[in-house]
């Protein structure tokens, strides 16, 4: 594999050498998240993780299916947007992506999203210092992963080592060909030894193999009574977890013009499961956490073979009452045995 | 100071009772300083029990929280108590609730707490970040005593308090069955010198403070659902027929979402600072509720959640109820 470096100071060159509508994370009232760069935002790559996932930037909060006016009989469809560059995606949150991809391209392609997806080039940032909560390790992750990423950037001080890890990721280099250098040996040894020094900082860890299996016997366990007493059923931890994708669609009018759209939507939510007919076969905070892990944990992996959960530590790091998805699934193997 | 021998043993004695189903504490959290409410059901669960400067959560919120499943054929309700460990705050929200006809005192044994202030974990992990092991912290005198892995540091308390601990007023219980421990000095001096603050601004700065915070809003009402005050069945922001407030997170609906609901908080808001600690994208929501607390202050004379014998401010009238400022 190709490895190249470049010098702190062209980054901002190889940037704008890409001509390219560039995301990174920025400061939104008190929150890093993936927001356009303009210039007068700087940018920092100097940061732990965003609090809100680029899962933000393809999949918005709100996004709007089509617009409409009344008496018109055409409706107004959104394009896939401009050409887009995700700059310093954590490792976990590209990987969130690749998993995020099964969901949207599975029974029937979601053209919003895969439109998004084929116009994003993502350059990830490999983690040298790993937070309190992070577990990625333990999900088949790392500091350093590639996967969903076109380009790896990891920070060796003066300069940053660039791995090409796909085809988009090869253009990238080519259209900013001038301000590459090509990596010596040494630092490229040393980036390998950056990676492994930051997988060995993360402290929580645990077992998930045959978690798939036990979730279902443990359905009706005193367990999820347990787990869930303390939650507010608010949704803090779906809406900031990088691989959560409900949405709700939802008609927003305005005098004689509309939209129909979708909205982030949260199973931790009472009326996520509420019918017409006011039964609710999820009623009670039980239920919808019962559902959370068994979804990330158990159901997406009998659908797409693979875990929806990347140990990005944000439900654990946000949760306002320690509910802690590492403790849940410690409680799970427990029970199981 | 609560003696943790004392609480733990008051707490065996209260879920021995037979009209009692379960005691809300808290407990350590699974890592670090975080703690989580819990629900104690058996005697022995009892040593579970904490009470220091990391009992943050407002355990009232749980009185009004619980989603309770329809009784099958022939079972009689539970009517049991629920007991609940109080702080001054807490207490506070559990008389505004009973004010309100929000809870029955008949159905709860309150156990309270006299809190010298809890912590600001935003500033204390900070502090003393990456820490795993759970951490115990005690209150000393002015100051905050962590025993870290490394060694016990001392903190001084206006480093590591939440806000609204320093600004308290009513630290002490307002009601309880028991009251553990000595009562508490207050220290707050109800100036609201941070509300002062942001009113000594022009309206076009105010504004743009707040457009920025409200423009990160991601509407996961968590600052809702953590309200020991926000109670509604049926909530007029999950209204979809006709929609009130738009789910679309922007800077419009949001500010529509937060200003509604502080309006509906005026003269309500027991000050116990859960929206603006759960908030995940910190937007400082007391701001909003003290506006509103100073307005109904200075107004009415009125301050929710200290007399349960009071009536609620919006449905009561007093012939010498202020009108000079009514146009």
């Amino acid at each position: 594999m190709e490895r190249m470096k470049i010098g702190k100071e062209k980054f901002g060159d190889f940037l704008t050498a890409l001509d390219k509508q560039l995301y990174a994370p920025q400061k939104v009232g008190e929150t890093l998240r993936f927001v356009p760069v303009t210039p007068e935002n700087k940018l920092d790559l100097e940061f732990s993780n965003t609090t809100v996932p680029p899962k933000s930037v393809l999949f918005p909060q709100v996004e709007t299916l089509y617009q409409y006016e009344l008496g018109k009989t055409d409706l107004n469809l959104p394009d896939g947007g401009e050409e887009r560059v995700l700059v310093g995606v954590r490792p976990c949150d590209a990987r969130a992506m690749a998993i995020v991809d099964n969901l949207f391209s599975w029974d029937i392609d979601d053209p919003y999203y895969l439109a998004k997806r084929e116009k994003t080039t993502v350059i990830g940032l490999a983690c040298s210092e790993p937070g309190m909560n992070c577990f990625c390790t333990s999900v088949g992750g790392g500091p350093a992963s590639t996967e969903g990423l076109d380009l790896l950037l990891t920070d060796l001080g003066e300069v940053f080592l660039l791995q090409s890890l796909t085809e988009k990721g090869k253009r990238l280099c080519q259209e900013a060909e001038g301000t590459l250098e090509q990596a010596t040996e040494e630092e490229v040894t040393s980036a390998e030894k950056l990676h492994q020094e930051a997988a060995g900082k993360i402290v929580r860890n645990i077992d998930t193999g045959g978690i798939s299996e036990k979730l279902p016997e443990l359905w009706d366990s005193s367990l999820w009574q347990d787990v869930s007493e303390a939650c507010l059923g608010c949704g803090t931890c779906t809406f900031l977890c990088p691989t959560c994708h409900c949405f709700d669609i939802q008609d927003e009018a305005e005098g004689l013009e509309g939209r129909r759209c979708r909205v982030w939507d949260s199973c931790m939510f009472s009326e996520y499961t509420l019918h017409a007919s006011g039964h609710n076969p999820r009623p009670t905070r039980r239920e919808r956490t019962r559902n959370r892990v068994n979804h990330k944990y158990s159901y997406f992996v009998t659908k797409f073979e693979r875990t929806a959960c990347v140990g990005c530590g944000r439900c654990i790091n946000l949760c306002p009452v320690n509910i802690d998805i590492l403790n849940i699934l410690a409680e799970v193997i427990k029970e199981a045995i | 100071m609560v003696d943790l021998e004392k609480l733990r043993t008051v707490a065996r004695e209260t879920i021995s009772r037979d009209d009692v189903k379960y005691l809300i504490g808290w407990r350590q959290g699974t890592y670090g300083f975080r703690v989580s409410p819990c629900f104690i059901k058996e005697p022995g669960e009892a040593e579970q029990l904490i009470f220091s400067p990391l009992c943050t959560n407002n355990l009232a919120s749980y009185l009004i929280v619980m989603e309770k499943l329809p009784l099958p054929r022939g079972e009689q309700p539970d009517t049991r108590k629920v007991a609940v460990m109080v702080k001054g705050c807490d207490s506070r929200a559990v008389v505004q609730q009973l004010i309100e006809q929000g809870t029955k005192r008949e159905e709860l044994y309150i156990i309270g707490c006299p809190c010298e202030g809890v912590l600001d974990l935003k500033k204390v992990e900070a502090k003393f970040p990456h820490i795993l092991d759970p951490v115990t912290v005690q209150w000393g005198k002015d100051k905050i005593i962590f025993q870290l892995p490394e060694g016990v540091e001392e903190v001084p308390r206006e480093e590591v308090l939440a806000q609204k601990c320093l600004d308290c007023r009513d630290p002490n219980p307002v009601i309880a069955d028991i009251t553990l421990g000595e009562g508490v000095q207050a220290w707050g001096n109800g100036e609201y010198q941070d509300v002062q603050e942001l009113e000594a601004k022009g309206a076009e700065e105010r504004w743009s403070f707040w457009e920025d915070k409200f423009n990160s809003c991601i509407r996961c009402y968590s600052c809702r659902n953590v309200c020991p005050m926000c109670y509604c069945k049926d909530c007029v922001l999950d209204r979809l027929n006709p929609s009130w407030v738009y789910r679309s997170s922007n800077v419009s609906e949001n500010t529509a979402f937060h200003l509604s609901r502080a309006f509906h908080l005026a003269g309500r808001c027991v000050e116990c600072g859960e929206c603006e600690r759960v908030c995940p994208v910190d937007i400082p929501l007391m701001k909003l509720n003290k506006k509103l607390a100073k307005e109904v202050e200075e107004k009415y004379g009125y301050r929710p959640g200290l007399d349960p014998e009071a009536k609620p401010l919006q449905s009561s009238y007093r012939p010498d109820d202020k009108e000079d400022f009514i146009l």
